[in-house]
C-alpha cells in the first residue's frame, strides 16, 4: 500500500512515455527504409529494378524528352511512386549499379494529397506501359 | 416462454479488437450455447497470390496478412519456397531468422497480456506494458529498418546483417524488458484482479484441448505438450535454448503464466543467438522455379501456421494455401465458452489472442 502511494506520487513528477510531436521531432534511425532515391546519370536502363518490384512501384516509360544517358536507347523515362512502394529495397538488390542509379534513404514520403494527383497520373503511366 | 436471450458480441464490439462475432445464447447470466462467425474481413490474399504476383514477390505480400506475425508468414511461406527450390541457407542467416522470430513473439505476447489486463479493467497496466513493449520494437526497427512491415526475409536468406551497435542495443534492452517482464510475473500472480479473478475462469481441460484440436499458448496452458518449434528440424530451435512451457490449469491465468514464460524463454534465445552468431553470409542465391508441392509449419506467436505451396515450374503458383493459429483455435474458443457466466466473455477472448486478419484473410 504504502509503495504503491509512494509510486502514485513520484509518478506526478515523471516525464510522459510520448514525446511532443510534431514540435520535438521523432528521431529517426539511419538505416530506417524510406524512399527509394535514382540518380540518373549512373543508370544503365537495364529495367532490373522495374522486374523487381513487387507492388510495381518503379515503372519505365517512353517519353518524348529522354534523357542525355547513351545507355538510354528507348528513350525510357524513370517514374516512381513512393505512394505504392513498400520500402522493400528488392530494387537496390537488383540494380547492378547499388548507390550510384538506385539507393534507399531514410526520408519519409509526405503526405498524400487529393490536389496531388496520386493515383490518377499514375494510372495513366501504368496504362501507357500496357499499351506499350 | 423463452427462457433464453440472444447476445451477439461482435462484429464490432467495445472489448474486441477485430471483426469476429460469437452469438452468446444465455439463461440469466450463463452462455448455453456459442455460434460463431469469422470473415467480415476477407482479402482475397491467398487468390492474389497465384494471379496477381510471381513467386519470388509473394514473401511480401503474405507478409501483410497479419502485422504482428508478419514475420513467421514470410518465413514459411519462404521456407516453403526453399524446400522446392532445394537448397540451403547458411547457419548465420537460420539464427538470424529465428532472432526476429523470437522477438515477434516478446511483443506479440506483451501486446496480449496487455489486453487482458484492459479487458479486466486495469487500465495502468495495459499501458505499461504497451510502453515497454517499445524495448522491442526499437530493436526491430534497428534490425530490419521498419517497425511492422520487417520485410526482412527473402528467398535465399535475409536482407539485413547485424552490426556490433545493434547487437549491443539487442542486449540492453532484452536485459531491460527481462527485468519488466519480471515484474509483471508478480502482478501477475499476486495482483487481484489479474490473478484471483482469473483462476478458474475460461478453464479447458488437458481432453479437451486434444480433442478440439487446440494449439499454441492456448494448448500449452492446458497441458498439451504441443509446439511446432520442437518439432521441426527446418530451423535449429533446440540448439539455442527453446524449452517448453506448460501449465496445467489451462484457465486464464494459466495462459497468461505460459505466455510469461514464453517471453522469458524467447528473450534468453535471442541472447543465446547474439551471443554466439556464426559467422557466414547472409544470403545464398537459389535458382530455378518451384516446382511440386510442399508443406510447412512454424510455431507462429498464437500456434501453428501452416503454409501449403503448389507450384509447376513457372512463375506463377498454382496454390498456395494459409492455414492461420486462430482459425485452427475456433472450435475450442466456443467450446471453452459454454458454461461461463457472460461478464467474463470479453476477458476469456482477449486471453485467446484472436487474430482475425490473419483468419479471415
Ligand atoms: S523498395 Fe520495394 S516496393 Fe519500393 S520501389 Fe523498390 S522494390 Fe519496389
Ligand atoms: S536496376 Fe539500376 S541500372 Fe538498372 S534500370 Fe534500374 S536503376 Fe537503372
Amino acid at each position: 500500500m504504502l509503495t504503491s502511494l509512494i509510486k502514485a506520487f513520484t509518478n506526478l513528477f515523471k516525464k510522459p512515455q510520448t514525446i511532443d510531436y510534431p514540435v520535438t521531432p521523432i528521431i529517426k534511425d539511419r538505416e530506417y527504409r524510406g524512399l527509394i532515391e535514382y540518380g540518373e546519370e549512373s543508370c544503365i536502363y537495364c529495367l532490373k529494378c522495374e522486374k523487381a518490384c513487387p507492388p510495381g512501384a518503379i515503372l519505365f516509360v517512353k517519353t518524348e524528352t529522354p534523357s542525355e544517358n547513351e545507355k538510354n536507347k528507348k528513350g525510357l523515362q524513370y517514374h516512381y511512386n513512393p505512394y505504392l512502394c513498400i520500402y522493400c529495397s528488392e530494387c537496390v538488390r537488383a540494380c547492378p549499379k547499388p548507390d550510384e542509379a538506385l539507393w534507399q534513404s531514410n526520408k519519409k514520403p509526405l503526405p498524400a494529397t487529393k490536389e496531388g494527383k496520386v493515383n490518377e497520373s499514375w494510372f495513366e503511366l501504368e496504362k501507357l506501359k500496357k499499351t506499350e | 416462454m423463452k427462457k433464453t436471450i440472444n447476445i451477439p458480441l461482435g462484429s464490432q464490439h467495445i472489448s474486441l479488437l477485430e471483426p469476429v462475432r460469437f452469438k452468446f445464447e444465455c439463461e440469466n447470466e450463463k452462455i448455453i450455447s456459442v455460434d460463431s462467425d469469422v470473415g467480415f474481413v476477407h482479402r482475397g490474399i491467398e487468390r492474389a497470390c497465384t494471379t496477381k504476383f510471381k513467386f519470388d514477390a509473394i514473401g511480401y505480400v503474405v507478409a501483410r496478412v497479419c502485422g504482428l506475425c508478419a514475420i513467421t508468414h514470410s518465413l514459411s511461406y519462404t521456407a516453403a519456397v526453399e524446400k522446392l527450390l532445394g537448397g540451403e541457407i547458411t547457419k548465420k542467416a537460420k539464427y538470424l531468422r529465428i532472432l526476429l522470430l523470437e522477438l515477434d513473439r516478446i511483443h506479440s505476447h506483451m501486446l496480449c497480456l496487455s489486453h487482458t489486463c484492459e479487458n479486466a479493467g486495469f487500465e495502468a497496466m495495459f499501458m505499461r506494458i504497451m510502453g515497454d513493449r517499445e524495448l522491442v520494437m526499437e530493436i526491430q526497427e534497428l534490425l530490419t529498418g521498419n517497425r511492422v512491415q520487417f520485410d526482412y526475409i527473402n528467398i535465399g536468406g535475409v536482407n539485413r546483417d547485424i552490426n556490433s551497435e545493434v547487437a549491443k542495443k539487442i542486449i540492453e534492452n532484452l536485459y531491460e524488458v527481462k527485468q519488466r517482464v519480471l515484474g509483471y510475473m508478480d502482478e501477475f500472480t499476486n495482483n487481484w484482479s489479474l490473478s484471483l479473478k482469473f483462476k478458474g475462469i475460461g478453464a479447458l481441460s488437458l481432453d479437451d484441448a486434444y480433442s478440439f484440436n487446440a494449439i499454441g499458448p492456448l494448448a500449452r496452458a492446458s497441458g498439451l505438450n504441443i509446439d511446432v518449434r520442437n518439432e521441426i528440424d527446418y530451423l535449429p530451435f533446440n540448439e539455442i535454448g527453446f524449452k517448453m512451457q506448460t501449465q496445467f490449469e489451462g484457465d486464464i491465468n494459466a495462459r497468461n503464466i505460459v505466455r510469461l514464460n514464453e517471453i522469458f524463454n524467447s528473450i534468453l534465445m535471442c541472447e543465446n543467438i547474439v551471443n554466439g552468431l556464426p559467422e557466414g553470409e547472409i544470403f545464398t542465391k537459389l535458382k530455378g522455379k518451384p516446382n511440386g508441392e510442399a508443406i510447412v509449419r512454424f510455431e507462429a506467436p498464437r500456434g501453428e501456421l501452416m503454409y501449403y505451396v503448389k507450384g509447376n515450374g513457372s512463375a506463377m503458383l498454382e496454390r498456395v494455401r494459409i492455414k492461420t493459429p486462430t482459425f485452427a483455435c475456433i472450435p475450442a474458443f466456443t467450446h471453452i465458452f459454454v458454461g461461463e457466466n457472460y461478464a467474463d466473455a470479453p476477458a476469456i477472448l482477449a486471453s485467446f489472442d484472436p487474430c482475425l486478419s490473419c483468419t479471415a484473410k
